[in-house]
């Protein structure tokens, strides 16, 4: 009977500190992204000849209200909501997936639909092609939450 | 009075049980059908046509019975020559008209008329339901301006048997009360007295099983005729627009817009201005905008011939690319607020599917319209 709670106790333990080790390696990782999403923005890095994007630069962009874009969509928040871990909505009511890589793990893979949707929507929001520090500030911060 | 009348003349069988059940299904059936037809809106259409379908297998009962049936029933006995319709109203005129036990000459005039005009309205109607919705058993048949044309006949109809009732009605009652007899009863309980002087038909034998199987058979046979017919493709229907690109694109944003609904002039400037989609830009690349071009110019609105296609080409001028502008879009729904338009599952009025089940297939039949029951009218009241 005792030693079979102390046999007990034994897996716990060692079932918590694996748990643990875990946890401490999730903790320091840099983002949520997957391998994918990060090539991704190594590329974009490696063409803005910087190491890393601000992810607090590209929340500012995408929770950001905007000028010089088309006036029924000053901001990227008018679809996407101010959650990005929400699913968002376009003008017309047709519900669009979540734009955090934690919540949607399929964003930022497709590099045409990627280039496709920058296009469109940069144009949309501020009027013209958004900069290379612009998508990569913006990636890294949907990446990250 | 009365009493004392009914009680000394013998009651006398006349309206069989077939001419008692027809009669008030027909009117059951021509109530329906009116009833949807002149006072309530298109998403009564199915109703609609079932009760004029129903009204028109009854005529056809009806006219076998009529060679068939009891002596009363049969159109021998009592559809009238000229001479004795002149006689019947000289008698009329003058006070010595006999009573007739079966139909008399203008009643008989009468039955004929209500008869002709009710098949008039259910052909006039299939040819209108083909033409201008692309269903039923005439749709591979008509264009949707022969429609228009049918329609037009099938409203003047509708007015002449609704004359006739009128005037069916008043004929019934006048005949009630100068012979003293109450006929709307006649037709339930079937009997008549039966006073000297009469004008009687001789009786005969109805032959209710070789007129059940002409009824039946002819039913039958125009049933598997119709749902044959009906199977066929619609005279310059809509054809099932696929095509993956397009549906991927543009269903991104809203519903994939079926080509037929606009002309393929107003599909290529809608193309070329994607890049300010209404307050969006929506570009795509040189290659996809240029086929999916094609693709809509193939499959546009002068590719077919649905009213969809038709009505909604009527564009407004200052809005060429805007079905919601259109006169027509306008029109049929005036009666929705944009409070409603902007409310879920709706969300704008470009969602034509929220309430179009057959939005996608580009016929939009009126049956298939389904408020969705977010929005019925009470629960609009009750918001407001």
């Amino acid at each position: 009977m005792i030693r079979k709670t102390r046999s007990q106790d034994a897996l716990l333990l060692s079932v918590a500190l694996v748990a643990g080790f875990f946890a401490l390696i999730a903790a320091f990782s840099p983002a949520n992204a997957g391998p994918k999403q990060d090539a991704v923005i190594a590329k974009l890095a490696a063409e803005a000849g910087v190491a890393s994007f601000s992810a607090k630069n590209g929340e500012a962009f995408f929770q950001g209200t905007h000028t010089g874009g088309k006036p029924e969509t000053t901001s990227c928040t008018t679809c996407h909501t101010k959650n990005p871990r929400a699913m968002g909505k376009t003008r017309v009511g047709k519900p669009i997936e979540p734009m955090a890589v934690s919540a949607n793990p399929t964003r930022f893979i497709d590099p045409e639909k990627l280039a496709k949707w920058f296009r469109r929507n940069c144009n949309s929001v501020v009027g013209r092609e958004c900069t290379t520090t612009e998508k990569g500030e913006i990636l890294t911060y949907l990446s990250s939450i | 009075m009365s009493t004392k009348t009914e009680t000394f003349f013998p009651l006398i069988p006349v309206w069989d049980i077939f001419i008692r059940v027809f009669h008030w299904s027909l009117v059951l059936a021509v109530s329906v059908a009116g009833l949807t037809g002149f006072l309530l809106g298109a998403t009564w259409l199915d109703i609609h046509i079932w009760a004029g379908a129903a009204a028109g297998a009854l005529i056809f009962a009806r006219l076998v019975w009529g060679f068939l049936g009891s002596a009363y029933a049969r159109f021998k006995n009592f559809v009238p020559g000229p001479a004795t319709l002149r006689l019947h109203l000289n008698e009329l005129r003058s006070g010595t008209a006999p009573r007739h036990i079966g139909h008399n000459p203008l009643g008989a005039l009468m039955i004929l008329g209500l008869i002709g005009t009710i098949l008039a309205l259910g052909l006039s109607g299939a040819v209108q339901l083909g033409g201008e919705f692309k269903t039923g058993p005439l749709a591979f048949l008509f264009s949707y301006d022969t429609a228009r044309l049918m329609a037009d006949l099938h409203g003047a109809f509708a007015n002449i048997l609704l004359t006739l009732v009128i005037l069916h009605v008043a004929g019934a009652l006048y005949e009630s009360w100068r012979t003293r007899e109450n006929l709307p009863k006649s037709m339930l309980t079937g009997q008549k007295q039966s006073r000297p002087g009469d004008h009687v038909t001789p009786q005969g034998h109805a032959l209710p099983i070789l007129a059940s199987i002409a009824i039946l058979g002819g039913l039958g046979l125009s049933l598997w005729g119709g749902v044959t017919l009906a199977a066929r493709p619609g005279f310059g229907a809509a054809k099932p627009p696929v095509n993956a690109v397009y549906a991927d694109e543009c269903s991104a944003c809203h519903m994939a817009f079926p080509p037929s609904l606009m002309p393929g002039e107003n599909w290529t400037q809608l193309m070329q201005t994607l890049p300010d989609h209404f307050g969006e830009d929506a570009s795509l690349g040189r290659t996809t905008t240029r086929e999916l071009t094609d693709w809509l110019i193939a499959n546009s609105a002068d590719t077919v011939d649905t009213k969809p296609a038709r009505v909604l080409a009527r564009v407004d001028p200052a809005n060429p690319i805007m079905l919601t502008k259109t006169p027509f879009w306008l029109a049929t729904h005036d009666p929705i607020d944009d409070a409603t338009f902007k409310r879920a599952p709706i969300y704008s009025r470009s969602n034509c599917a929220a309430c179009h089940s057959d939005a996608d297939s580009g016929a939009f039949y009126p049956g298939n319209i389904d408020i969705p029951a977010a929005l019925k009218p009470e629960t609009k009241t009750a918001n407001n």
